[in-house]
C-alpha cells in the first residue's frame, strides 16, 4: 500500500486543481414541483405503481377515517361520560379540587415553559400547532356542554399563558422557586385531591392513571439508582440482594405483581395494618419500573469510561462523591432517551389497573360503551380513551427530546 | 500492612519505594523497585511499552494497589487504610494521557470539584483560585466552556490546572503529551516546564528528550517490570549503561 501511495497522492493533487476530487451532485436550479414528483415518486414503472397504490391506500383510509370521526360516529357516549373519562366517580360538590389542581399545575407548567424555551414562534411551529388547538378548541367546544366548565377551562388556559409570559421575563431568576414548586407538586396535589372526606379510593378515570404514573414514576426512579448502585456495590451481600431483587421482579408479568399487591401483600402485612387498595398498587408497580429503571441506569455507568473514576480518585474524591459528581451525571443524561421511554411505557401500563377494577381510563371507557343507551358504540367510547393516552405519552415524548437538547451541551 | 510511620530516608524525601512488587494474575508488572525522589526533584521515566513504568507511577497514589515492598509517600505509607489513601491522594495530582476532564462539566467546575467538594473550600475562593491557575496556564477565557469545546493541548493544560487546584505537594504525569497533535505538545511541556521551574516534586513518564534534558534531574530506565537504570538525563542520554537502554534510545532517538 504505502508503494502505491505516493503515485495516488500525486494523481490527486493534479485533481484538485482542477475540480474536487469527490463529485458532488451538481446544485442546479432548484427543481420544479412536476419534476421533484417525476424524480422522487415516479423514477421507474416500479416506483410508479407503488406510488399509486399506496396513495390510493392513504386515500381510502383516510377518507373512511374521516367520515367515521364526522359524519358515521355519535359521540354521545363520550359527550355524556366527559367527567367520568377525567374523574371517574370522584364527588361532584368536591370538583372543584380537581380544578384547582388544574390550575396550580397550569400555572406551574406555563411559568416552566417560559423560563425553559424563548420564545420562538417559526412559521412550522405555528403551522403545526394552530391547527391542533383549534381542534382541540373545537373538540372542547363540541363535547361540553356547560358554559361554566368553559369558563373554567378558559381560566386554566389562561393561567397558562400567564404564567408563560412571568417565566419569559422573570426567566434565570426563577429556576430555583420553580424546583422547589415541582418538588412540592405532587404531595400537595395528593393533599387537595383526598383531603377530610374524598379518600384516595375516590379517583378514577385519567386522573387516576396520571397519579398513579407520576407517584410510580418519582418513587422508582431513585428506587432504581439505588438498586442499580447496589448492584456494582463491592459487598456481596448487598450486589446480590439488588441482582436477586431486579431479576425477581423482572421475570414476572407486572399484572402478577398487581394482583399479588392486591390479594397477597395485605397477608403479608402485620395484623391491623392497612393501606388502600391504590396505594398497594402503587407500592407493587414501584417495585416492578425500579427493576427497570436499575438496569437502565446500570448501561449507563458502564457507558462511563473508566478514566472518569481514575480521575475523581486521583482527585482524592471519595467512592460516594466520585458516584453522585461524576459518574451517575454523566449515566442520567446519556440514559434519558431509554428512561422516557420507560417512563412512558409506565404510564400506558396504568391501564393495567383496569384488570383489578379500578376506575381507571380505559376500564371507565368500557364501562361506558357497555351502557344500554350506547351499545353499538363502544368504537367512539374506546377511541377517546386510546386518544387521551397518545396525548400525554407524545406530550412525554416531545418533552424528551427538549431535555436532551438542553443538557446535550458539552457532550463529547 | 503496617501503620503509617514517617520515612526514615530524612525529611527531604518525598516518595520512597522500596523492594516494590506487582502482580496482574500470573504477570509481574512491577519487580524489586527501588528508588527515591526527594522535595522539589523531577524524576523522567522512560521505557518501552509493558515496561511497568505507568504502572510503578500508579502504585504511587495507589491507582494500583502494590503487593510487596513498601511505599512512603511524604512521610505516609501506602497501606489499605482508605483515609490514609483518600488523603495520600489529594497531596498528589496525576495528569493523564487522555486528559479524563468531566465532559459534563465546564472547565472551571472541573477544576473547582475536588477542592470545594474535599478540601471545603467556599465556592468563590475554590473559583478565584481556579481563575489564578488558567491564567498560569494561559487559557482563562476558556473558563466557561465545555472540555469538548477545547483542543488537546488546552484539555491537558486545564487537566494540570485541575490537578494543582488541590495545591498537590506531588505531580505525576502519564505521558502527557502522547495523545496529543505535534503542535500541541509544546504548550504543554512550556506549562509542565514552568511547573519543574517553581520547585514542584515531579513524577513524569514522557518519550519527549526535549524536556527530559531540559527540567528532568535524573531519568529512571524501565524495562520488563524492573528498575534497570538510574542516571541524570546528559548522563543516560550520552552515554547509557546497559544494551537495553541503547536499544531503546537508539530507537527513539
Amino acid at each position: 500500500m504505502s508503494g502505491a501511495l505516493p503515485g495516488d497522492l500525486e494523481r490527486a493533487s493534479v485533481r484538485v486543481d482542477e475540480e474536487p476530487a469527490v463529485q458532488v451532485a451538481p446544485l442546479g436550479p432548484p427543481l420544479t414541483r412536476a419534476e421533484w414528483i417525476r424524480r422522487n415518486l415516479f423514477s421507474t414503472w416500479f416506483n410508479g405503481s407503488l406510488t399509486v397504490l399506496s396513495g390510493a391506500l392513504v386515500l381510502f383510509l383516510g377518507f373512511h377515517f374521516l367520515r367515521f370521526v364526522f359524519v358515521t360516529a355519535d359521540w354521545s357516549v363520550f359527550r355524556a361520560n366527559l367527567r367520568v373519562y377525567m374523574v371517574g366517580r370522584f364527588p361532584l360538590e368536591h370538583i372543584w379540587r380537581v380544578w384547582a389542581v388544574t390550575f396550580f399545575l397550569a400555572g406551574l407548567i406555563g411559568v416552566s415553559r417560559g423560563v425553559l424555551t424563548p420564545a420562538r414562534w417559526t412559521r412550522r411551529r405555528l403551522l403545526v400547532v394552530s391547527p391542533a388547538a383549534a381542534l382541540g378548541v373545537g373538540a372542547a367546544l363540541y363535547l361540553v356542554r356547560s358554559a361554566l366548565v368553559w369558563t373554567l377551562m378558559g381560566v386554566a388556559a389562561a393561567t397558562y399563558v400567564a404564567g408563560v409570559a412571568a417565566g419569559r421575563r422573570l426567566g434565570r431568576r426563577l429556576v430555583r422557586p420553580l424546583l422547589v414548586g415541582w418538588l412540592l407538586a405532587f404531595p400537595f396535589v395528593v393533599v387537595v385531591l383526598s383531603f377530610g372526606d374524598v379518600g384516595a379510593d375516590r379517583w378514577g378515570g385519567l386522573l387516576l392513571n396520571v397519579i398513579v404514573a407520576v407517584a410510580v414514576i418519582a418513587l422508582s426512579f431513585p428506587l432504581g439508582i439505588l438498586l442499580a448502585l447496589g448492584r456494582q456495590s463491592s459487598l456481596p451481600a448487598i450486589s446480590w440482594f439488588c441482582v436477586g431483587f431486579i431479576e425477581l421482579i423482572r421475570g414476572v408479568p407486572l399484572l402478577t405483581l398487581l394482583i399479588f399487591g392486591r390479594f397477597v401483600l395485605i397477608l403479608l402485612l402485620p395484623p391491623g395494618v392497612a393501606f388502600a387498595q391504590i396505594v398497594r398498587a402503587i407500592f407493587m408497580f414501584t417495585l416492578f419500573s425500579s427493576a427497570y429503571v436499575a438496569e437502565i441506569v446500570r448501561g449507563g455507568l458502564q457507558g462511563v469510561p473508566e478514566g472518569q473514576y481514575e480521575a475523581a480518585r486521583a482527585l482524592g474524591l471519595s467512592t460516594t462523591r466520585t458516584l453522585a459528581l461524576v459518574a451517575l451525571p454523566q449515566a442520567l443524561r446519556t440514559t434519558i432517551p431509554p428512561m422516557i421511554g420507560h417512563f412512558i411505557s409506565v404510564f400506558k401500563d396504568t391501564s393495567l389497573l383496569a384488570a383489578l377494577s379500578f376506575s381507571e381510563l380505559l376500564f371507565t371507557a368500557r364501562r361506558a360503551s357497555q351502557a344500554f343507551e350506547f351499545i353499538g358504540h363502544q368504537a367512539e367510547a374506546l377511541l377517546p380513551a386510546a386518544l387521551l393516552f397518545w396525548m400525554i405519552a407524545f406530550a412525554m415524548s416531545r418533552w424528551s427530546q427538549r431535555v436532551e437538547t438542553r443538557v446535550g451541551v458539552g457532550e463529547r | 500492612m503496617s501503620d503509617a510511620q514517617p520515612s526514615r530516608a530524612g525529611d527531604d524525601t518525598m516518595i520512597l519505594a522500596e523492594d516494590v512488587e506487582k502482580w496482574f494474575g500470573h504477570f509481574q508488572a512491577l519487580n524489586g523497585i527501588t528508588t527515591s525522589v526527594r522535595r522539589g526533584e523531577v524524576v523522567v521515566v522512560m521505557g518501552p511499552s509493558g515496561s511497568g513504568k505507568s504502572t510503578f507511577i500508579r502504585t504511587l497514589n495507589r491507582l494500583e494497589r502494590h503487593d510487596r515492598g513498601r511505599i512512603v509517600v511524604d512521610g505516609i505509607e501506602l497501606s489499605d487504610d482508605i483515609r490514609n489513601i483518600e488523603r495520600i491522594r489529594s497531596e498528589i495530582g496525576m495528569v493523564f494521557q487522555s486528559f479524563n476532564l468531566f465532559p459534563h462539566l465546564t472547565v472551571v467546575d472541573n477544576i473547582t470539584l475536588a477542592p470545594r467538594n474535599v478540601r471545603r473550600w467556599p465556592k468563590a475562593t475554590a473559583a478565584d483560585k481556579a481563575m489564578q491557575l488558567l491564567e498560569r496556564v494561559g487559557i482563562p477565557e476558556q473558563a466557561k466552556k465545555y472540555p469538548a469545546q477545547l483542543s488537546g493541548g488546552q484539555q491537558q493544560r486545564v487537566a494540570i490546572a485541575r490537578a494543582l487546584a488541590m495545591e498537590p505537594r506531588i505531580m505525576l504525569f502519564d505521558e502527557p503529551t502522547s495523545a496529543l497533535d505535534p503542535e500541541m505538545i509544546k504548550e504543554v511541556l512550556d506549562v509542565m516546564e514552568e511547573l519543574a521551574g517553581s520547585g514542584m516534586t515531579m513524577v513524569v513518564i514522557t518519550h519527549e528528550i526535549g524536556f527530559a534534558r531540559e527540567a528532568g534531574d535524573r531519568v529512571l530506565f524501565f524495562d520488563a517490570g524492573r528498575l534497570v537504570e538510574e542516571a541524570p538525563p546528559d548522563v543516560f542520554f550520552t552515554s547509557p549503561q546497559t544494551e537495553r537502554a541503547q536499544l531503546f534510545l537508539s530507537q527513539i532517538l
